[in-house]
This record gives structure tokens, C-alpha cells and sequence, in this order.
């Protein structure tokens, strides 16, 4: 297949050696239309007739019992891999591409025939991933990025699939930012030799003259195994170990082996009475779960690699990791507007925090969490990778202010609320015996517990405007950090409810176009609201604030004939 | 060590720590606004209160439950009806300098915001029909940011178009990608 693997570079360039003329298409791309490697047809065909393979067995060697109940998930296997290589075949038929000087192009459809192009200089992300069936025969899908708002995925341009080699070539190509009559003159002088280029500077015919891959990369983190520790334990554990057993009894069905008879023989042979076998139950499908956990983040993060690489002037945080499938995400740091780190309330104790970058044009929805430039881990990686990524000292190192009790007092009266509801929703029924009156217990033991929720939540605030760096910190379930740069701050806005109006607090809201797309501070003392407000948007409030209490009348009546300009 | 690219940012105003204070958007909205605000809240919590006493004069059964939501509902209504149009027209104020976009709105919770006019990505007017119907109009300013749209509202129709054109103007002036 060396027909995908750029043709056009060697001789689009070769065809104007010497001084290149103004006019000619200035890239080093491949102008023609290209189709995806073929080999995706026959991956995808292969991989539904392998996983067709372990039932066959079974029915062959075994010798079983072809009946419908164990057949019908085997046809369905069948019918789904047969469609999914004949609508692969169908895309690969009618999908083509090209590179052309300005834009990147894509056609695909066969009823509705779809032609997207995309500026080159709008791109701001190439990613490439590969399953394991991609891996083995050195496929990579690319997906082209061009800085889409939060929840337009689906305007991303994916490429499935290409070439390992392809797909690194688009991506160099894709990711310089010098302008083409740039690129070009870099180009030539590479060619004639008049450049101060460096000697070593490798020449691969399929690199254009800009990025090499490794070189400039500075690796801020690498995967430590004992992170397995902290991706263990979650309420998904369950969910996985659900899944597992779920699929192992239908497997177990098709051989006419009913796993869940064994079990309950098993638990009828310990005897351990209702309440223990529960106990138990829970305990083990638990364990199940922790050690699938497990083995899933090491092989989904295994050779986890974070650093930050430098293509012409601009640079990026790319994340690699995977053991069977991979995957590899750039995030332009231009376009990256804070840090958040978030710490679980259940395993703060360990130490345990989320790291995200805040940034335009990755989803916070994505399942494979775009922002996140490192697995859960220990905090002090998190706050060690944030001071090489923010520069030091680390906004995240600052000392926070605390908020004033009066945010206390408005979290017990919530707690109070919250657990007041269920209270008088049972108190009734109790009173008049239709519900039995541990569950009027129950509801008041809520209240408690409420109020430590509330205190907690109290703790978890604080504030500070940290050079150009506004640092956030709130949340009760995920205490989390965020860091935001105060020129990103695209609104400001403050807050008071009545009750915060009583108690003397006003809550900050800083708006900007990355991440949750606002970063607020609750309940800051309303006196310093403003004075906050000020600093965390520079110069933004100047024309409005006044030293001096405010005028009591506004200046023009409601006919709007007096406008402020 | 390499930090972001960080555009150069002015000074710190450094204010006193109090006594630091905003002062109001200079201008008022339209007293219209306030019978806007009424109609509003009849076409929403007076037809549902209109829909459960209708419910409870027909379903016999069920006068015992809907008695509650009833009171509750006809309370709200009350309330919207007779002191927030009242209560919103004397928060509600707005003022749009060359540099940002200032408006202070709402009646339990209160807030202002302020937008810087470089940020500004859409200027909109827009007129729903009971607006149509009394000659208002809500202006709506938006950021790059998903939560940050200032809105004025109960301005008058021309006063709101004037503005959103002469803003949009001004914005387009300012480089950058507003973000």
C-alpha cells in the first residue's frame, strides 16, 4: 500500500527545484484526491469472523446443541460483522481526501454525498488513535480537529483509517502553522543548502522541512503502575464486574452450562444465611470489579506519556498511552486557558485528584475525556505536572483565602433545609402509623450528616488571584481547583440571593469560552465582591467602580433618552 | 521553565480592600417592562393555575390533592403579579460604554454582569410576541462563553435595535477571536 503514503510529497516539490515561483501551489501536500488504506475493509471482516470463532468452536468440538437460544446471539454477531465489512467496504469505496494548500477536504456518502472542507489554519488538533485491530495491521484513525465549541464533535474530519506513516505525515503537515510561502522558503533553503539548518536535522522524504516528531518533546509525567491504586476503587467497579459476569454466563449458557446455578450451589453448600451471602456477594462481585478496574486502566494507560511538543511556534500537551488499542491527543496550548484539578471526597484522604486542562475546543462530555492530560492520581503529580505546565511558582502552591463564616451559616441553613424535606415528608405517615418510625430516624440521621457535608463544602471554598491567574477552589463531592488566566475572563458577573444579601456574601462568576465555561466563587464577603471582581477581569470594571458608596438615583429616566454614550 | 503565552496584562488596580463598590448601569428600563412581566407571568403561572382549578371543579376525586398546589400556585401568582414587575423594574438597569456591556437584572437573586466590548461575539435583539405586542424588545449580548450572554430586557424596540447595531459596529472593530 505505498500508493497512501503520500505521493504527492516528493514530486509536487520536485517539480519546482531551485527558486519556486510565487504562484505555485506553496505545499508540500499531495493536491490529489486520496482514498483511506483498504486494508480497513479486510480488519473489520477479519475481526467479526474471529469473534464468531469461540461459538463455532463450541458448536463444533463440543458438540453441542445447536438450539435457537444458544444460536440466536451467534447470528446476531454474524449478521452485525457482515453489515459492519460490507458498509466499511461501501465508505471506503466513496471516501476520498486531499491536502490541498489552504484547506483540508473530505467526500464521503453515498446517498447523501457529503464534501466538508476545513481551512488549514483552523485546525488545532490532529489525534490519532488505533484498536488493537488497528495496531496489528499498522493503521491509525486520525481525527482532524479545528477548535470546535464544547458538544460540536461532530464537526471534527476523521480519517478511518490510514497508515501509521500517513497519519503521522498529515499530522506534522497539519500541525505546522507557518504560513505556506513560510514553509516554503523553509523548503528550498533546506534544499539548496543555504540554511543555517542543522546538520542533523533528519531528512525524511515524507516530513515536510518544519516538525520532527520526537525531538522537542518534553516529557512532563510517565505513567507509575501504582496508580493502578487510585483507578480501582469507584461505584463503576460494580458496573464492570456486572458487565463481566453478565457476558461470561451468556458464554457459559451457549456451552449449556448455567453459571448461576453453580453459584447459588455454592452459596447453599457455605450456608451462610441470607444476610452473609449477600455480604459476600457484594464483596466478591466488588473484587471482580476492582481488579477489572484495574486491568483496564493499565492497558488503556500503559506507556502513558505527557509532554509538551513544539511544532514551528506553536506547542502542544500530548497524551499517549494505550496498551492494545492507543491513543494520542495534542491539545494547542494557545488555546488553553487554565488548569483544574478536582479531588473525590471519598478518597481525598489518599490523596487522589482529576487533572484537566481548561481550554476552547475539547468536550467535557467526551468519553475519552479530551482534557484530561493525566490519569487519576496522587495530587502531588498533579501539582507537580501543573507547575512545569503554568510555569513556577504554580498558582496551585498559593494560599487561598478563606471565606467569611457567613458561608457557613447559608451552607447549615441549606443542610437544615435538605434534611428538613424528608423529615416532614415521613413525619406524617409515622405519626399516623402507615410507616414504621425507623424511617422517621432514618430521616432525622440525615441531618447530621448534612451538616457535615455542609462544613466540609465550607472548608473546600477559597480564593486568590495568583499573578495572571485567577485560583477557584469550591465543591463538596469533588473539591476542586481550578486555575483560570485572568485575560480568558470574557464576562464578569456577581450574585446575591436573598439570604446571601442577608448574610452579607456575593457570589463572583467569571465567564470565559473554555471548560464549564464559567468558574464561580461562592460566597465571598459582598464588601469584597467587587474589589475581587476587579482583579480577577483586568481592567474590565474600571469605567464602573467607584471608591465611594454608589448614587442613589440612576442618572436618566426609562425613555432611554439620556443613552450612556 | 516555560510558562503559557500569556498576553501582557495591565497592572493590578489594587483596590482598598473596602469601601470598593460598582456604581449602577446609568439607565433604567421602559415602565412597559413591568406590564410585560405581568402578562408573562399570567401566560405561565396563571393558566397553570387556571388548569388546576379547572381540574379540581371537574375531577371530583381528586379536590383533596390539588388543594395544595392550588394555594401554593395561586400564591406564586400573587407574588409575580404584584411585586416582581415592580421589584425587577427597580433592579433592572443597563448602560453600554465603548469599552463593556453593563446590566444589572433580577429580583430574589440579583446579579450584574459586565462584558468587555472586545469579547462581544453576537449582538441580538430579539422581540418575542407579547414583547411585539407592547413595543419592547430584549437585547442579548453574548460572549465566547457558553454561560455568559448578558440580556437587557424591556428596552424599547428602537432603542434596542439602535443599540445592538451601534455595539455590533463597535465590536467588529476589535481584533482578535474573542475568546
Amino acid at each position: 500500500m505505498s500508493a497512501a503514503t503520500g505521493p504527492g510529497t516528493g514530486s509536487a516539490t520536485g517539480a519546482g527545484p531551485g527558486p519556486v515561483p510565487e504562484a505555485a501551489p506553496a505545499t508540500p501536500a499531495s493536491t490529489d484526491w486520496q482514498r483511506l488504506n483498504p486494508r480497513v475493509v479486510w480488519v473489520d471482516l477479519a475481526q467479526s469472523v474471529l469473534s464468531l470463532a469461540p461459538s463455532l468452536v463450541a458448536i463444533h468440538f463440543v458438540g453441542l446443541e445447536p438450539s435457537l437460544s444458544a444460536l440466536w446471539p451467534l447470528a446476531l454477531v454474524a449478521v452485525v460483522g457482515v453489515i459492519g465489512a460490507v458498509a466499511d467496504m461501501v465508505r471506503w469505496m466513496f471516501t476520498r481526501y486531499r491536502i490541498t494548500a489552504t484547506d483540508v477536504e473530505r467526500r464521503t456518502g453515498v446517498l447523501v454525498r457529503r464534501h466538508r472542507t476545513m481551512r488549514r489554519d483552523r485546525v488545532r488538533s490532529v489525534d490519532t488513535h488505533a484498536k488493537l485491530r488497528h495496531r496489528v495491521t499498522g493503521l491509525r484513525v486520525v481525527t482532524i480537529g479545528a477548535g470546535q465549541q464544547t458538544g460540536a464533535g461532530e464537526s471534527a474530519l476523521f480519517l478511518d483509517a490510514l497508515t501509521k506513516g500517513e497519519a503521522a505525515r498529515l499530522r506534522a503537515l497539519l500541525l505546522d502553522r507557518r504560513s505556506p510561502a513560510e514553509r516554503e522558503a523553509v523548503q528550498s533553503a533546506d534544499r539548496t543548502g543555504e540554511a543555517p539548518a542543522p546538520a542533523h536535522a533528519p531528512s525524511e522524504p515524507a516530513a515536510d522541512g518544519g516538525p520532527r516528531t520526537d525531538r522537542d518533546a518534553e516529557v512532563f509525567a510517565t505513567l507509575r503502575p501504582w496508580w493502578v491504586v487510585h483507578n480501582m476503587f469507584s461505584i463503576w467497579a460494580y458496573l464492570m464486574a456486572a458487565g463481566l459476569l453478565w457476558s461470561l454466563y451468556w458464554f457459559f449458557a451457549m456451552l449449556g452450562i448455567d453459571l448461576l446455578d453453580i453459584a447459588t450451589a455454592v452459596a447453599d453448600r457455605a450456608s451462610l444465611g441470607r444476610a452473609g451471602t449477600v455480604a459476600l456477594a457484594v464483596i466478591v462481585v466488588g473484587l471482580i470489579g476492582a481488579l477489572a478496574m484495574g486491568v483496564n486502566f493499565l492497558t488503556s494507560y500503559w506507556n502513558f506519556e505527557l509532554a509538551r511538543v513544539r511544532t514551528g511556534d506553536t506547542s502542544q500537551l500530548r497524551t499517549r498511552r494505550g496498551l492494545f488499542s492507543t491513543r494520542e491527543v495534542g491539545r494547542d496550548e494557545s488555546r488553553m486557558r487554565g488548569l483544574s484539578i478536582g479531588e473525590p471526597l471519598l478518597w481525598r484522604w489518599m490523596g487522589m485528584s482529576d487533572t484537566n486542562v481548561i481550554t476552547t475546543g475539547l468536550s467535557l462530555w467526551n468519553m475519552e475525556q479530551p482534557t484530561a492530560i493525566l490519569p487519576r492520581g496522587p495530587i502531588r503529580v498533579a501539582h507537580a505536572v501543573a507547575a512545569r505546565v503554568l510555569g513556577s511558582p504554580s498558582p496551585f502552591d498559593a494560599p487561598l483565602a478563606a471565606h467569611p463564616p457567613a458561608a457557613l451559616r447559608r451552607r447549615l441553613w441549606w443542610a437544615t433545609w435538605v434534611a428538613a424535606v424528608p423529615a416532614t415528608a415521613v413525619a406524617v405517615p409515622v405519626a399516623s402509623d402507615a410507616a414504621p418510625t425507623w424511617l422517621l430516624w432514618a430521616a432525622l440521621a440525615l441531618w447530621p450528616v448534612a451538616l457535615l457535608g455542609a462544613v466540609i463544602a465550607y472548608r473546600a471554598l477559597g480564593h486568590a488571584v495568583v499573578g495572571d491567574h485567577l485560583v477557584v477552589r469550591a465543591g463538596l463531592l469533588s473539591r476542586t481547583t481550578s486555575v483560570l488566566r485572568r485575560d480568558a475572563v470574557s464576562t464578569i458577573a456577581v450574585r446575591q440571593s436573598l439570604l446571601q444579601r442577608r448574610l452579607g456574601l456575593s457570589t463572583v462568576s467569571a465567564k470565559t469560552a473554555a471548560g464549564w465555561g464559567a468558574y464561580e466563587v461562592p460566597d465571598l464577603a459582598a464588601h469584597e465582591a467587587v474589589a475581587f471582581a476587579a482583579r480577577a477581569a483586568p481592567g474590565v470594571l474600571d469605567e464602573f467602580v467607584v471608591g465611594a458608596p454608589e448614587p442613589e438615583e440612576p442618572v436618566a429616566g426609562a425613555s432611554g433618552q439620556g443613552r450612556g454614550w | 521553565m516555560e510558562t503559557l503565552p500569556v498576553t501582557q496584562s495591565p497592572p493590578d488596580p489594587e483596590p482598598g480592600p473596602d469601601g470598593v463598590r460598582v456604581r449602577l448601569p446609568r439607565l433604567r428600563v421602559e415602565r412597559r417592562a413591568m406590564l410585560w412581566w405581568v402578562l408573562r407571568a399570567l401566560l405561565q403561572w396563571g393558566l397553570l393555575l387556571a388548569a388546576l382549578v379547572v381540574a379540581r371543579s371537574l375531577w371530583e376525586p381528586a379536590r383533596v390533592w390539588l388543594l395544595a398546589p392550588a394555594i401554593a400556585v395561586a400564591a406564586i401568582v400573587a407574588v409575580k403579579l404584584a411585586v416582581e414587575p415592580w421589584w425587577r423594574y427597580h433592579v433592572h438597569r443597563w448602560e453600554i460604554t465603548e469599552q463593556a456591556t453593563y446590566a444589572a437584572s433580577g429580583w430574589l437573586v440579583r446579579e450584574w454582569r459586565v462584558a468587555p466590548t472586545s469579547r462581544i461575539q453576537t449582538v441580538d435583539a430579539v422581540r418575542g410576541p407579547l414583547e411585539q405586542l407592547l413595543g419592547l424588545s430584549t437585547l442579548r449580548v453574548t460572549t465566547a462563553s457558553s454561560s455568559g450572554a448578558i440580556t437587557v430586557q424591556g428596552l424599547d424596540r428602537r432603542i434596542a435595535e439602535e443599540a445592538a447595531t451601534r455595539l455590533a459596529a463597535v465590536a467588529e472593530l476589535v481584533e482578535g477571536d474573542a475568546t
